[in-house]
């Protein structure tokens, strides 16, 4: 009889405090709720209204984005940009779903399709149709990755691109190599000119190892004219140029050996380290983007820089290349999105991108500003000269956001992992990812 | 009448005791319901559920357990986890009671000795996992440096995927730091009298180990082998800087060390599939579940409780 009453009554204090933890949280989100409610509407006070503008970037990059967000603060006072670094997507992801959503925030583009096909994105068509932004002036392959299907859910503030190969000079002059090679077929020539073994058969230097520093499923299909899908839900990772480019890699892992080249790999220093394989001597040729090796690209520096080769029987694929954009976007529940789209606004205007651009040492997205003299003539983009040219390629491509992007990628990763090694064929390896994804992208059209 | 009053009092007091008890430790219990029993509930519904962590969830009922079922990826990441908790756990705690009884003999310098076995327990595991990826360096690394001397093959410990999951293996042995010193608590706990009666019945070292001190200690072995079949099956650190620090995707080579947690860490996080991160996270817990109380079954004909013996 005792015990079954204290029994009882620990179970009545045990729900009580159940049922009270839930009202606790239930009630911040109301209050929260009605806080945000009361922000809107305040219409005929004309008061500064503080929008929180987020970016994933280190210390020192996030102080640039400050200092453009200064400058726009100065320019009026009816917006006053807070800004925040140091908040990486898992932070974002936090603070988006947990209801305490910034007003804007940079991000990497692959978290656009995500994001926004679960609803955490403000659509911006409307707000483009109603004050008649022009978005024919950024960068197509820039705006693209913002999209899922037609619709515009974010904008790019900067961009990066793989399109060039970088050289190591001096390995070219000593193996006799006068100029870099123009198509894939002469690369891989130069590349077993530029491999020496020692005695015992090791790999000592190498000319290309196509998975380094990544395995890159987006830049390979690109430069043999692939594509992800067909516009319009079908999969088409296991169409002949997706699988060519794949079987290209693959030939300098049949050629140097999966061994030799494993073994190698793990010897090699990290990137931009006084180890760096390109700079000392062990690496002969990579795949270049435009913020890499910035201070050893000039006349003077140990690595060449040339248009990332085509394949011999398709020059019109001449200048491919992936476009990798930094996104900026508006989440569905910021509390200031009309404020935070004005802002973004200003950091697509011409004189902004060129001063981000310069700053961060990146491409602007807006196409009159890469023939813009205040970008060109300035001294810190002298090295990027060759990547601004290039940018206007039509030949740029980028992959397709969607909601299962990552998980896409990760299952080309997987496969396109096997068949470099020549454990499965290109074909077969692209049929599995297709056979695998194709329902997940059914499901999501419907 | 009195005898009925003397007792509804003494009942009324040891109410009031529960409740000022209950009002003592409050802080904790609040905290144990808000952010432990209730996500664990909310994770079983989420389960049930189709859920991005932005959208509302909607129910699927056991769609996610059966595609689960039918996940090959889940099996992988799965025979990954089974095989380091079959190859490492169970070494590595035989190699702690061999460390154990070493360090519980008298030699010189002892406490200096039990420091250095414990020192790497407090490296945290991911710069410990860093400095283990140059140990393990195929070309550079100390492990092939000595292979080399010795004429043995030097595994490329890091990118192939025969050795990704050896490497995680040696790793740990360098970390049981902690289980050393448990097993040495456990064995100072072991009165002397019974290897005084030993000696004087003329047994053999080994016999002594066999029949005093194993059957002695064998709660703590009991002890850790539970918690260390908890904590394998959440193996997830070490495993996910090896792949990372090495500039590869999650999972590592081949997906050699795509580990249960790391997958299901990936779906949640990566691929937005919470219902289905949920469901794996309760398949985990079953699984868990099931194996610790085999665990707890079968120690009875091997676990003995002081003088049971």
């Amino acid at each position: 009889m005792k015990k079954s009453r204290g029994k009882k009554s620990l179970i009545l204090f045990t729900s009580l405090m159940l049922v009270a933890s839930m009202g606790l949280s239930a009630c911040s989100s109301k209050e929260k709720d009605a806080a945000s409610s009361s922000g809107s509407g305040d219409a005929p006070k004309k008061e500064t209204v503080e929008i929180q503008f987020w970016n994933p970037f280190e210390t020192d990059r996030s102080k640039k984005v400050e200092k453009i967000a200064e400058e726009f603060n100065a320019s009026q006072n009816e917006i006053k940009v807070k800004v925040l670094g140091n908040q990486d997507d898992q932070k974002q992801l936090t603070a988006i779903s947990g209801g305490a959503a910034p007003d804007i925030v940079i991000t990497y583009w692959n978290k656009v399709g995500p994001w926004a096909e679960a609803g955490a994105v403000l659509n911006l068509d409307e707000m483009i149709k109603r004050d008649n932004f022009d978005t024919s002036q950024i960068i197509p392959a820039a705006l693209d990755r913002m999209k899922v299907g037609d619709k515009i859910y974010g904008f790019p503030i900067s961009m990066s691109m793989a399109n060039k190969l970088f050289y190591n000079k001096k390995m070219f002059a000593d193996a006799g190599i006068t100029a870099p090679p123009e198509t894939l077929e002469q690369m891989f020539e130069d590349a077993k000119k530029l491999t020496e073994k020692d005695g015992s058969g090791n790999i000592t230097q190498i000319g290309f190892i196509p998975d380094y520093p990544w395995i890159d499923n987006v830049f390979w299909p690109i430069i043999f004219g692939g594509s992800w899908d067909d516009g319009n839900g079908k999969l088409t990772a296991n169409q002949k140029a997706n699988v060519d480019s794949i079987a290209y890699q693959a030939s300098y892992y049949k050629e140097f050996g999966n061994e030799g080249i494993a073994k190698f790999k793990s010897g090699m220093g990290k990137m931009e380290t006084p180890q760096d394989p390109i700079l000392t001597g062990k690496l002969g040729m990579m795949i270049g983007w435009e913020n890499w090796y910035i201070d050893n690209r000039g006349e003077n520096g140990e690595i060449g820089v040339a248009p990332f080769p085509y394949p011999e029987a398709q020059p019109e694929l001449k200048n491919a290349g992936m476009v990798s954009p930094v996104a900026m976007f508006i989440p569905a529940k910021g509390k200031h999105p009309e404020e935070a789209w004005k802002f973004m606004q200003y950091l697509l205007s011409e004189d902004v991108q060129i001063e981000y651009a310069i700053a961060h040492g990146s491409i602007p997205i807006l196409t009159k500003a890469l023939d813009n003299p205040k970008l060109t003539g300035n001294e810190k983009m002298k090295t990027l000269k060759d990547f601004l040219e290039s940018a206007k390629s039509p030949n740029l491509k980028g992959f397709p956001n969607s909601i299962y992007i990552d998980e896409y990628l990760q299952s080309l990763n997987e496969e396109t992992e096997k068949a470099l090694l020549g454990k499965i064929s290109p074909q077969e390896a692209m049929d599995t990812v297709v056979q695998k994804m194709q329902p997940i992208a059914d499901k999501d059209k419907k | 009448m009195a005898a009925t009053t003397l007792q509804s009092e003494s009942k009324r007091r040891a109410r009031k005791r529960l409740y000022t008890g209950l009002l003592f430790i409050s802080p904790w219990l609040f905290g144990l319901l808000v952010f432990q029993l209730l996500p664990i509930m909310t994770s079983l519904y989420y389960s049930l559920t189709d859920f991005n962590l932005f959208g509302s969830p909607e129910w699927v009922g056991v769609d996610n357990f059966v595609a689960l079922a039918h996940d090959k990826k889940m099996y992988l990441s799965l025979y990954n986890t089974i095989f380091i908790t079959i190859f490492g756990l169970f070494p590595q705690i035989a190699f702690a009671l061999v460390i154990a009884l070493l360090l519980n003999r008298d030699v010189k310098g002892k406490s200096l000795y039990r420091t250095i076995y414990f020192l790497p327990t407090l490296v945290p595991a991911i710069a410990g996992s860093l400095l283990w990826m140059w140990l393990l360096n195929a070309q550079y690394g100390l492990i092939n440096e000595v292979l080399g001397y010795l004429h043995l093959p030097a595994p490329n410990w890091l990118l192939d995927p025969k050795w990704t999951k050896p490497s995680l293996i040696l790793m740990g042995f360098w970390g049981t730091g902690t289980t050393t010193i448990m097993y040495l608590a456990a064995l100072q706990d072991v009165p002397k009298l019974y290897y005084e009666a030993a000696s004087i019945d003329g047994a053999s070292p080994w016999q002594k180990f066999w029949n005093i001190t194993f059957p002695a200690i064998s709660p703590m072995t009991l002890f850790l082998v539970i918690m260390g079949l908890i904590g394998s099956f959440q193996y997830f650190s070490q495993g996910y800087i090896f792949a990372d620090g090495n500039g590869q995707a999650i999972g590592g080579p081949e997906n050699s060390i795509l580990f249960y947690a790391i997958y299901l860490y990936q779906t949640a996080f990566s691929f937005l599939k919470m219902g289905y991160a949920s469901a794996m996270a309760w398949v985990l817990f079953v699984i868990v579940f099931i194996l610790t109380i085999i665990v707890f079954k079968t120690s009875a004909k091997w676990v003995y409780y002081g003088g049971e013996k």
